[in-house]
Parts: structure tokens; sequence; C-alpha cells
């Protein structure tokens, strides 16, 4: 008697614990398909800093990577170095909106040049007509030509005063076209 | 003698369960991977050329009196004209909370294209104190064709057949650089 017991006992041992993966796969499924439907692959590497509000546009052009110019409400950074800060006086220190004043020592032509950006403009320029020397890609047997875009990220509030200097010098650097950021309006 | 117990109850089989564990992997890494490369930051360009000194293409472009349409932005209004009396100059009012009316200039701007239609070029005169905000809104004015404009058409030489005008002004110059 005691032999049967202990062998219906034994059938009745439990298997190991199984997790239901089901309802797992589904929510994966879905965040995999959300994922591939927004996939948008990013062909520079534009960053924004914080704080920084772009205007939004309805322009469908993704930018290439080129050198760019930041417009923060203290200071002008140029490949992510910065290169000359705005004057920051006792009337805009507690002021909301930023006011972009240039040091009058960063100005030259008239106050139309800015300096130090003219500098870092030409250093990225020297650099990057620098690999294209050394790169493989020739035409007629010559490196390619220094492309000359330089993009402009800017606060929305940014005057046209300021984004004026930094065409006009950037012009002067040698470069041709200017490339607008914005962030993509949703339609 | 005892009977002999069903073979029907013996041959009875658990359903055959799926082995989930290397799709969930997949998946997991698909979802990595689709996380860490795609771009969640969309950022748009609007190009402009600058301006070129007068060369001598331009001086012989200029020879023919293009239309050269010109926005110059003003305190209370922008003027939409041309400096060759193309087109009639056109004044848009700012709107009630005294910002640029970009719809108005869109819908002056859409006559405008209507009229020349092989015209791709728009010249900005923008005042000191106007804001980056308001030069991009007046830039995709200028340049881009809403899908809620009635359509422009416009003849392909290739084709023969009539297509509707995708852009309206795409090349965007500011004028004034050289000012102080």
């Amino acid at each position: 008697m005691s032999s049967i017991r202990s062998r219906r006992g034994r059938r009745k041992v439990h298997k190991g614990f199984e997790l239901q993966l089901t309802s797992m796969m589904d929510a994966l499924v879905i965040i995999v398909v959300f994922l591939l439907k927004n996939y948008n692959v990013s062909e520079n590497s534009f960053t924004s800093p914080p704080g920084l509000q772009l205007p939004t546009s309805g322009s469908q052009d993704t930018p290439n990577d080129s050198v760019q110019v930041i417009v923060t409400s203290d200071a002008l950074t140029v490949e992510k170095e910065r290169v000359l800060d705005f004057i920051q006086t006792a009337v805009n220190a507690g002021a909301k909106e930023a006011t972009y004043n240039f040091k009058p020592t960063d100005l030259a032509d008239g106050g139309r040049k800015v300096v130090p950006l003219y500098d870092a403009l030409m250093k990225a320029r020297e650099k990057s007509e620098l690999l294209l020397a050394k790169s493989k890609a020739r035409v007629d047997g010559k490196p390619l030509e220094f492309e000359g875009i330089l993009a402009i990220q800017a606060d929305k509030k940014v005057q046209y005063t300021t984004i004026r200097r930094i065409m006009y010098t950037a012009g002067t650097a040698g470069y041709r076209v200017i490339r607008f950021l914005a962030m993509k309006r949703e339609t | 003698m005892l009977k002999r117990p069903s073979c029907r109850r013996n041959t009875h089989q658990d359903p055959l369960e799926l082995n989930l564990v290397p799709i969930l992997d997949a998946m997991v890494t698909l979802i990595g991977f689709l996380l860490f490369t795609t771009s969640f930051l969309a950022i748009v360009a609007i190009e402009s050329p600058l301006p070129v000194s007068s060369s001598s293409e331009v001086q012989e472009q200029l020879k023919e009196k293009p239309l050269q349409l010109t926005l110059s932005v003003r305190e209370k209004d922008v003027e939409i004209w041309s400096p060759f009396q193309k087109i009639a100059p056109k004044s848009v009012a700012n709107n009630k909370e005294g910002q640029i009316d970009i719809k108005a200039i869109h819908d002056a701007l859409l006559e405008v294209k209507k009229k020349f239609p092989l015209e791709s070029n728009a010249v900005i005169i923008p005042l000191k104190g106007t804001s980056y905000d308001d030069l991009i809104s007046l830039m995709d004015s200028v340049r881009q064709v809403e899908p809620t404009d009635l359509p422009i058409f416009l003849k392909n030489e290739k084709t023969g057949l009539d297509e509707p005008v995708k852009k309206l002004f795409p090349k965007v110059v500011f004028a004034d650089l050289g000012e102080t």
C-alpha cells in the first residue's frame, strides 16, 4: 500500500517553472514595428545643446555633415569649441532675453566681421582641405574641392544682426553656402 | 490477473511548445540596434548661397532684367517687389500681433509664381531685429509649396506633360550682408 502511494506522489512532481513568453513577444513585435516605422538614420552628427530652442521648419532637406556654428545665449561655438563669449552686462545678466552683444575687440570690418569666428572657420577649412588632399577621391587627378558649407544652429530669438555677422564672416573665410538648421515641423 | 492499462492513456503527449527564446534574443538585439542608430532629433536644413560679388556672369544676367523677386522686411509690413518693375510692388501688413503675416506673404508669392513659373530665385532683406524664427518662417513661405495650395502647373520639357510645381522660389539669398 505504501509503495503505491509513493508512486502516485512521484507522478505528481511538477515540471520546471516555464515563463509565458507569448505576451512579451507581442509587446516586442509592436516595439520593433514602431521603431522600423519611425526609423530615421541620421547622416549627420548634429546635436542640439540643451536650452537652445530651434525654430520649426517645413523643409524636407536633411543636412549632411558640415562645419557647424551654434549660437547659444552666452557664446558662439564652432565644431563644439567655444570661440567667443557674448558680453554679459549687469543689465542683461538678470534679463530673461539674451542680448548676443559682441565685444568690440572681437569685431572688425566696421563691425561686420567676427574675428575669433573667422579664425575658427579658417582652421576648420584648413582641416577639411587637408583631409580632402589626403583622401583618395580625385577629380581629374586633383583632390575634391572644399564644399564651403556652414551650418548655423541658433536659438529662435537670435536676431538677424547676429546671423548676418556670422554669414559675412563665413563669406570672408571662403564659405559659399549657409545652411540654416531647424527642427522638422510635424505635419 | 489485472487488466492491461489502456494504451490511449499512456501515449498521451504534451502539446508541442515553440522555443521562443532565440527569437526573443533576436528581437532584443534588433530593438537595441534600432534605438541606438535611429535619430529622434529631426533636424532639417534650409540652404542659402552667399551672394556673389558681381561677376561677369551676373552682369550678363542683369542685362536681361530678371524678376529678382525681393522681400523687404519693414517695421510694420513686408514689401514684395522687383527692382526691374516686373511685378507691381505689394505691401503685406503685419498681423494684429505685430508679427509677419506669413500666410498672406505666401499667398502673394503664389500669385507671382503663377506669372513666373520658371523663376526660382528670391532675395530677402530682413530688419536687423528680425528673429531667427521669423527668418525661417519667411524662407519656408518663399521656398515651399504647401499641400493646401492650389497647384501651379509647369510643362515638363522632356515629357511634354503639365506637372505641378514642387517648390516656389527655392533659391533664397540675403541681400544686405555687406551693411553694417
